[in-house]
């Protein structure tokens, strides 16, 4: 845990990415679950956000 | 004549001053190998891409070209994600999404455990598994729809003479509660091969000398299938859920032709609503926005492929 | 205890050999029962319980290549015995040939414009492959991800633009249209996929005939090429078989003369309910896929993880 925060601290490109990807995972989950429509219409800000940061991130140096 | 004077000049050159008698850099050949590629690319997928960003933010109808084009900023997208219809169709989707793959992985990765035991002839047998997979869906579907014939059809005749109940009495796809079913039997059907594949390499690269260490070990047969096989197999499973997430996520042609969305819309995933808001009610600029919010999360989830891909790649 | 721990004992092997050939013949049936319905005639196809045996014939494929109009009895007389082998089906209803169907043309479609986009991939892709893997390209992974992410757009996201922009240059149903659009979809496949067997050959060959005084596209043409052939083959069976497959893009952007058969297949069925015509032009369409995945079985992973997996 320790490492993965000083990680996302020193900008390196393995945790970050795992950041990007719960993102992008966490958005396509609300975009099709039967739950919440609040969910739903939130799912596409999420989903951007984490394909955007994943692009940004994985030029990290690792 | 000539040739011979140039290869003799090029046998004296030396190094690289020999390379550029003798033709383009280095450089300049990988920039015209790779430009052309590049071109066809941006013009066929970045350019629509743009294109449809830039739709997306108007009300535009490619049926009536000469109406006034009116700049609506990101309603479009409002009304999409606040629409209770295609939210119905995203969680048809889901439905569909999620129990291919339960069916998939399940099948598939059983199978992969079986063949990998090498009994004789498992070539030919695995060979005649994965035909289904390399068919044109479309055309798949529209055969399911022969089997799926309430009296007529092989399926519900081998459903009746294994269950005792009636073949006319139940219709795949004309069934509101059946038809989600129908789609997602004809998917397993066709994919399962493919998860196979992939789960068989899995099994495959595993070393012997793991097993033979974890032997000696006194680990059980259970527990060396917990923490050898299954830990080893799973990039190559990942790799497999995540390629078939993203494919009947945007699954259109196999459903189109066995249901064409119905009865009612049960069936209508994410690509066929598309193609009727898009194709039928010609509601360009909305339809670009929905167009654009499944190709992000498409995006997005193939980026985690590649990672996936890079990871089994190791190996 | 001296056998080796990993191979299964004879039991476990004949468990393992009777589950799967169960799963198998399950899986094969219903591509067999639409083979089988082709050489059915109208009656036995929708016959209940379904024939196992039934006597052959060739009427769905004779009602799959041609249309048919029917004749008074007068007619039918005036026009004498007939001819030929096919004709004689159709007189069996009253029926007389009045010309060629369209699913000719259609898999000719096919054909030209799944010979043609694999052609055009596998040249742009092999050379673009080759760069990829032997020459430092600035940002090479970030292409390598645009090229593949390309092949993960969903059909019909694209089609709306691709649609437009069809129309705008007059390339909505025609051959070309189609070509280029299925090339630029295949590329992704075959730069992936031949960028690995291009990355197999030892580097040493071109070294070495660059030292002979080889220019670098000589070394390419020469040494390269020649060695990959292998690669460059199956490649080009795996473009051949998704521009064959698609439905998508053609049912959306050709209606006509540049229609290809997936989309026409369904249209078969018509009015008239006529499954083995329909079970006819499916066998014909979809038999040489299973021949070209018989062949490809050895490379068949490798294609379907975009070269990732090499067993």
């Amino acid at each position: 845990m320790r490492g993965f925060v000083n990680g996302l601290i020193r900008l390196r490109r393995g945790p970050w990415e795992t950041v990007a990807t719960v993102l992008i995972a966490a958005g396509v989950v609300m975009l099709m679950q039967p739950f919440a429509l609040a969910a739903y219409t939130w799912s596409f800000a999420v989903t951007l956000t984490g394909t955007v940061m994943f692009i940004v991130v994985s030029h990290f140096p690792e | 004549m000539t040739d011979d004077i140039i290869s003799r000049e090029r046998a004296a050159a030396p190094g690289a001053l020999r390379r550029r008698i003798g033709g383009l850099s280095d450089r300049a050949l990988a920039w015209i190998f790779i430009v052309p590629t590049i071109l066809l690319l941006l013009a066929i997928n970045i350019f629509p891409l743009i294109w449809t960003i830039r739709l997306s933010l108007t009300n535009y109808r490619a049926n009536r070209t000469n109406a006034e084009l009116e700049w609506v900023g990101l309603r479009n997208y409002e009304r999409i994600l606040t629409d209770p219809d295609i939210w119905n169709s995203m969680q048809a989707t889901a439905h569909f999404l999620v129990w291919t793959l339960v069916f998939q992985v399940l099948i598939g990765f059983s199978l992969a455990y079986l063949i990998n035991k090498k009994f004789k002839g498992n070539d030919l047998w695995t060979t005649i598994i994965v035909l289904p997979m390399m068919l044109s869906p479309a055309v798949v579907g529209n055969f399911w729809t022969f089997l799926y014939q309430p009296q007529i059809g092989l399926f519900n005749y081998v459903v009746a003479f294994v269950s005792g109940v009636d073949p006319s009495s139940f219709s795949m796809i004309g069934d509101v509660r059946l038809a989600p079913w129908s789609i997602v039997i004809v998917d397993t059907w066709m994919w399962t091969p493919f998860v196979m594949l992939i789960c068989l390499a899995g099994l495959r690269s595993i070393p012997d000398y793991i097993y033979e260490a974890a032997e000696v070990d006194r680990a059980s047969r259970w527990r060396q299938f917990w923490t050898i096989t299954i830990p080893m197999v799973l990039p190559f499973l990942m790799l497999a859920v995540l390629f078939r997430g993203i494919e009947n996520f945007k699954m259109f042609d196999l459903v189109v032709q066995l249901t064409g969305g119905g009865p009612g819309s049960i069936t209508e995933l994410t690509s066929i609503n598309l193609k009727r808001e898009a194709f039928e009610k010609w509601r360009t600029g909305y339809s670009s926005a929905y167009a654009i919010i499944l190709f992000v999360t498409v995006f997005g989830l193939a980026s985690i492929y590649v990672k996936a891909l890079n990871k089994v790649k190791e190996r | 205890m001296n056998h080796s721990v990993t191979e299964p004992s004879r039991l476990q092997k004949w468990c393992a050999g009777i589950l799967v050939v169960g799963y198998a013949l399950v899986t094969i049936m219903p591509l067999a029962w639409i083979i089988a319905t082709g050489f059915k005639s109208p009656g036995d196809a929708i016959a209940y319980p379904p024939k196992l045996i039934y006597e052959p014939t060739l009427e769905g494929y004779v009602n799959l290549f041609t249309t048919r109009s029917r004749a008074t009895p007068e007619t039918l007389a005036q026009l004498g015995p007939p001819e030929t082998w096919y004709d004689a089906i159709v007189r069996q209803y009253d029926m007389v040939i009045s010309g060629p169907s369209r699913y000719g043309e259609r898999f000719v479609n096919s054909v030209i414009i799944g010979f043609g986009s694999t052609f055009l991939s596998i040249f742009l892709g092999t050379l673009a492959a080759y760069a990829f893997s032997r020459f430092k390209v600035p940002l090479k992974d970030d292409l390598m991800f645009f090229i593949l992410s390309t092949r993960m757009m969903p059909p019909i996201a694209v089609a709306i633009p691709i649609f437009l922009m069809f129309r705008q240059l007059g390339l909505s149903d025609t051959h070309l249209g189609m070509i280029l659009l299925y090339t630029a979809v295949n590329l992704s496949l075959s730069v992936w996929l031949l960028k690995g067997f291009i990355d197999e050959i030892p580097v040493e060959y071109e070294e070495a005939a660059l030292i002979d005084g080889y220019t670098r596209f000589q070394a390419f043409y020469k040494v390269v090429l020649p060695q990959a052939t292998t690669g460059i083959a199956s490649t080009a069976i795996f473009c051949l078989i998704f521009a064959w497959n698609e439905y998508a893009f053609a049912v959306l952007l050709t209606s006509g003369t540049a229609q290809t058969a997936p989309p026409f297949i369904p249209t078969i069925i018509g009015v008239g309910k006529d499954w083995p015509a329909v079970a006819a032009g499916a066998t014909l369409f979809l038999v040489p896929v299973m021949v070209f995945t018989i062949l490809l079985r050895k490379h068949l992973l490798r294609g379907i993880t975009f070269g990732a997996v090499r067993k």
